[in-house]
């Protein structure tokens, strides 16, 4: 049988580089061969660009911001930013390669600026033996990049808002009617505590990047759970495939360092000496700025950050309405009478003009099918709209006839001010979390594919667009303030300022209709559509049971 | 930042001069402190470890053997070595439970009270804790191996069914959405085969088994999460192969976490198994031939052709030849009485869906019985295949008899037999299909079906993209 052979020949001196290092740790190392260097020039230049904010917007937002009063998103769109060069454009031979065309752009600038740099050492004959000390400092940037960014993401999972528990309307559409897009995101949304988990993951690969010796552990994290994710981004068209990769990229960079010595230790089975490099922080200022600087990013970004999100998750959900909706009229409905223009129209799946069943939401919705092909909202459905209106996840990537309508209700006079959450022209995104902000910023980066720009702050005020005056003056009066009607723990600056911005002009579809009922097992609704048609329509409450399990942890206060 | 391979004696590097740290660690290696052998606490959990995974490992199961012998081996099928693969000792019947683990954990901790007083003296367990990570390698990639092929070639979650995709989102269960999310994007199936088959391979070698555990644990350990969180019914199976691969992965962990955590210089696994006997060495090449032979080459082709001619999600009896599809029902007349439209009509059909094979599927508001099956099994009869109804409500599902020359369709229920048809079909143009007939022995039955030219929005964006208007 087998034997141990403790002193295994392989663990001999002969054929060893000498380790040299000096008590401090500032090592008079070996000198890097010359491809190294030269790759680590390019690398160099490559990263950094890759790792910092490229658009001016990013650092004006760190200026302008109330951060007396912050919004979940503003950290978040800190922590989320397009990087790379994209001065010369973001498509390369007139593609945008799936959006990966910054990249390969910042990697011939890279490699141009990095065989320059080489040129210049050797020209003026001051050539660095090795690149130990900015190799360090690269990977810092990297880590903290990274780190950083896959927090802002973790915490969205975390408290789970990414992707919410489906909306009754959703509940009621056909699986074959969704998106792939729609699809995956709702197969997430049904399992919140599976999304708690997710955000574990990503919250603690982060989280392990901030520290040198737990670096390889959370990049390793970091690889497979976002290398999963890239792959879900582009088999269910989600459109994030590009800032995905991202993080795969820079995880892939932080390990490359590590891979020898895998092998070494694993594979070849030898004696296995770490060789690491770290700058010594001998001054007390150095010491300050240093733990300074990480106590600033956790201060921010793991507990700031938390409390943001935990209270937007409790209050402000950013992909569900956060304004309660009627209380009495919560449900499903099915459509027993319905009559347009005084001529009543019997139920039948076939007819194109009749309501089929209804729901009322949790939130400030209505929806209904019709069996009548109509346009469709397939963006991600994300982004930060803080007005309702604009908050389209019970909509987007949803087919099978279902409409969905914002209303503002008016409670003394039983009043429902209705408007179309599908609008024309309106945001086709594709992606839905960064470009919002990129058309904001009229920029885009590494981030994301160039989206088309995205309308903020729809209008819901009395003075826009189409239709002029639709709501009285009393009527808004009695209505009140839509920014003010959730907790007040969840309003922040972001909140106010897309408030108070000027109403879009979008051409909606808009319906004024007067509600009546009891107690809300039967609603009558009479008033005029959207084709300026009256209708009357009686719907009665169903108490349907659903198969899937009910959500145990819901995002957004409704009570 | 590449590095030499240093291969130095570990005396000799504190001997250079060389780093602090280098030096103070040589007293807190082990292997330098006191060479190779084992603490007495070591020795104990090992006894245990030893037999608690071979118990885990080895069928011993006369069960297990049982369903051996029920194979034909003439005429293997995919299915009849994944059961072979799925093994686990089960002490009690019905559903999985940990009470498995901890019988097992109870004979482990007597075998070794008992071991251990004959065993005093022993210096150290190298050679028996290689042979038990040799089986427990082996036990591990044969599980992973098993579902990696059949995601793979995606068997395991099909695309989903007609009657699936008009099925209500909120009447599927959270087990069923996973599998039809799944369905719907074969090349992510095939790719997370791919990640599974890696992972297992990886294991068949020595040296890479630690780097498949990187690989396993992660993976897996989302599939136990993803079965607690959808309530799938696999949650014991795949902790059982995250444990096998956590057991694996203990044999280097204190290295790693000494090289990349710590960063000290760090003494690689010493122990080499011999191999210089002659017969050993055959045997050793020969076992893993046959593995290789039965699980990867066998195993694989099998699949492959299973994907291609036989998967075993749906029934494969053809149905009613150019059928498939939904259908309103335009009409439908009960015992003479011709009902309306009505939502919410218990009696009366809203739609039928005919599958391609023999299966029909009716969407009527009345409750029904749900099928709860959320454990993966491979049947190649028609009649237990019941992935297409499992956590599906909102229909009922039939299965048929067709006899085109008399023209006549014979329903059965598949969750409630009891529950049948009679009927006599005719054809009159290509979208319409008018039933008549008794249900149930009791009701009289006509019904006029008419096809609709349902489009199903995630295959049309497919065509044209997310961006622009899009009309549905």
């Amino acid at each position: 049988m087998s034997t141990i052979r403790t002193n295994a020949d392989d663990l001999t001196l002969t054929g060893a580089a000498p380790v040299e290092e000096s008590v401090n740790g500032e090592g008079t190392r070996r000198s890097w061969p010359e491809w190294q260097k030269i790759l680590f020039r390019i690398a160099f230049v490559f990263f950094l660009a890759m790792s910092i904010p490229n658009s001016a917007g990013w650092y004006t937002d760190l200026v302008t911001f109330d951060w007396t009063r912050l919004h979940y998103r503003d950290v978040y769109d800190i922590a989320r930013f397009g990087s790379g060069l994209d001065l010369f454009g973001k498509s390369i031979f007139g593609s945008q390669l799936e959006g990966y065309a910054t990249w390969i752009i910042t990697a011939l600038a890279a490699i141009a600026v990095g065989l320059i740099w080489t040129v210049i050492v050797k020209a003026i004959k001051r050539e660095p033996r090795e690149y130990n000390l900015l190799y360090y400092w690269l990977r810092v940037v990297v880590r903290y990049r990274a780190g950083i960014g896959i927090i802002g993401f973790g915490y969205t999972k975390l408290m789970p808002t990414q992707m919410p528990y489906p909306s009754y309307g959703l509940l009621n559409t056909n699986f074959g009617d969704f998106t792939l897009q729609k699809i995956y995101w709702l197969s997430v949304g049904i399992v919140p505590w599976y999304q708690v988990f997710a955000g574990v993951v990503e919250l603690t690969a982060g989280i392990l990047l901030f520290f040198r010796g737990t670096t390889t552990l959370g990049a390793i994290l970091l690889l497979g759970a976002l290398g999963d994710i890239v792959y879900v981004n582009f088999a269910y068209d989600g459109g994030v495939h590009v800032y995905s990769s991202y993080f795969v990229l820079l995880a892939a960079f932080l390990l490359i360092k590590d891979i020898p010595k895998f092998w070494n230790l694993l594979i070849l089975e030898r004696f296995t000496v770490p060789n690491s490099y770290y700058p010594a922080f001998s001054e007390k200022w150095q010491q300050y700025v240093r733990y300074g600087l990480k106590a600033f990013v956790f201060g921010l970004f793991v507990f700031y950050l938390f409390w943001l999100q935990y209270v937007n998750f409790k209050y402000d959900p950013y992909k569900q309405p956060s304004t309660a909706g009627i209380k009495v009229l919560r449900g499903n409905y099915n459509v027993t009478e319905f009559k347009i223009n005084n001529r009543e129209i019997s139920y039948s799946p076939t007819d194109t003009v009749r309501w089929q069943w209804a729901t009322f939401e949790n939130w400030t919705t209505l929806t209904f099918k019709v069996n009548k092909p109509t346009p469709l909202d397939l963006s991600n459905g994300g982004g930060a709209p803080m007005r309702d209106l604009g908050r389209t996840f019970e909509l987007t990537g949803t087919g099978g006839g279902q409409r969905v309508f914002h209303y503002l209700a008016d409670t003394v006079e039983h009043t429902l001010y209705l408007q179309d959450k599908y609008v024309k022209g309106g945001p086709r995104d594709g992606v839905g979390q960064l470009q919002q902000r990129e058309a904001r910023q009229g920029q885009a980066g590494a981030g994301g594919e160039g989206g088309q720009p995205q309308r903020r702050g729809e209008g819901t005020g009395g003075r826009d667009g189409n239709g002029g005056n639709w709501i009285s003056k009393a009527a808004l009066a009695r209505i009140g303030d839509e920014n003010k009607m959730i907790d007040p723990l969840g309003q922040s600056a972001r909140r106010d300022r897309e408030f108070a911005a000027k109403p879009r002009r979008g051409k909606r579809n808009r319906m004024i209709l007067k509600y009546s009922t009891t107690d809300g097992s039967r609603v009558i609704l009479r008033g005029v559509n959207e084709k300026k048609d009256s209708i009357y329509v009686v719907l009665d409450r169903v108490e349907r049971p659903y198969v899937l399990a009910k959500s145990t942890l819901n995002a957004g206060k409704y009570n | 930042m590449p590095q030499n391979p240093i291969h130095q004696h570990p005396a000799a590097a504190a001997l250079q001069g060389a780093p602090l740290s280098a030096t103070a660690d040589r007293t807190t290696t082990p292997e330098l402190e006191r060479p190779g052998a084992w603490s007495p606490i070591e020795k104990v959990l090992f006894r245990i470890a030893f037999i608690y995974f071979v118990i885990q490992s080895i069928p011993l199961d006369w069960k297990y053997f049982r369903r051996v012998f029920q194979i034909n081996w003439l005429n293997l099928t995919y299915g009849d070595i994944f059961d072979l693969a799925r093994y686990q000792p089960r002490f009690f019947g019905g559903q999985d439970t940990f009470l498995n683990w901890l019988v097992v954990l109870v004979i482990a901790i007597i075998g070794a009270v008992i071991w251990g007083n004959r065993d005093k003296d022993r210096r150290d367990y190298n050679q028996l804790y290689y042979w038990l990570r040799v089986i427990v390698r082996y036990r591990l990639a044969a599980g992973l191996i098993a579902y990696g092929f059949i995601k793979f070639y995606p068997l395991q979650a099909p695309e989903p069914s007609l009657s699936n995709l008009n099925t209500a989102y909120g009447d599927l269960s959270a087990w069923k959405l996973f599998a039809l999310s799944l369905g719907v994007v074969p090349n992510y199936e095939s790719f997370l085969g791919l990640v599974e088959l890696a992972g297992g391979l990886l294991l068949l070698h020595r040296k890479t088994t630690t780097i498949a555990t990187l690989i396993i644990i992660p993976f897996t350990g989302n599939v136990f999460f993803s079965n607690l969180a959808y309530e799938g019914g696999e949650y014991v199976y795949s902790f059982y192969l995250i444990v096998l691969a956590l057991f694996l992965f203990a044999f280097d962990a204190n290295r790693l976490f000494r090289l990349f955590a710590l960063e000290k210089p760090t003494i690689p696994n010493l122990f080499k198994p011999d191999f210089s006997d002659s017969r050993l060495k055959f045997g050793r090449v020969a076992l893993k031939a046959v593995f290789v032979l039965f699980f990867v080459v066998v195993y694989g082709s099998k699949t492959y052709a299973g994907y291609h001619s036989n998967p075993y999600q749906y029934p494969t009896k053809a149905g009613l030849p150019d059928a498939a599809g939904i259908y309103n029902v335009e009409q439908f007349v009960i015992n003479g009485d011709t009902l309306a439209y009505s939502p919410l009509d218990s009696v009366r059909w809203k739609d039928v869906v005919f599958e391609k094979w023999a299966t029909l599927s009716i969407r009527a508001a009345r409750p029904q019985v749900i099928d709860s099956t959320n454990v993966e099994q491979i049947h190649f009869d028609d009649a237990k295949r019941n992935f297409e109804f499992a956590g599906s409500g909102g229909r009922n599902y039939y299965g048929y008899e067709l006899d085109e020359n008399a023209k006549t369709l014979k329903l059965t229920n598949k969750v409630n037999a009891s529950d049948q048809f009679a009927l006599h079909y005719s054809r009159p143009d290509s979208v319409t299909i008018r039933l008549s007939g008794v249900s149930n022995g009791r009701d009289s039955l006509q019904v006029v079906l008419k096809k609709i030219n349902k489009k199903y929005l995630f295959q049309e964006v497919k065509k044209v993209g997310r961006r622009g208007e899009f009309k549905l």
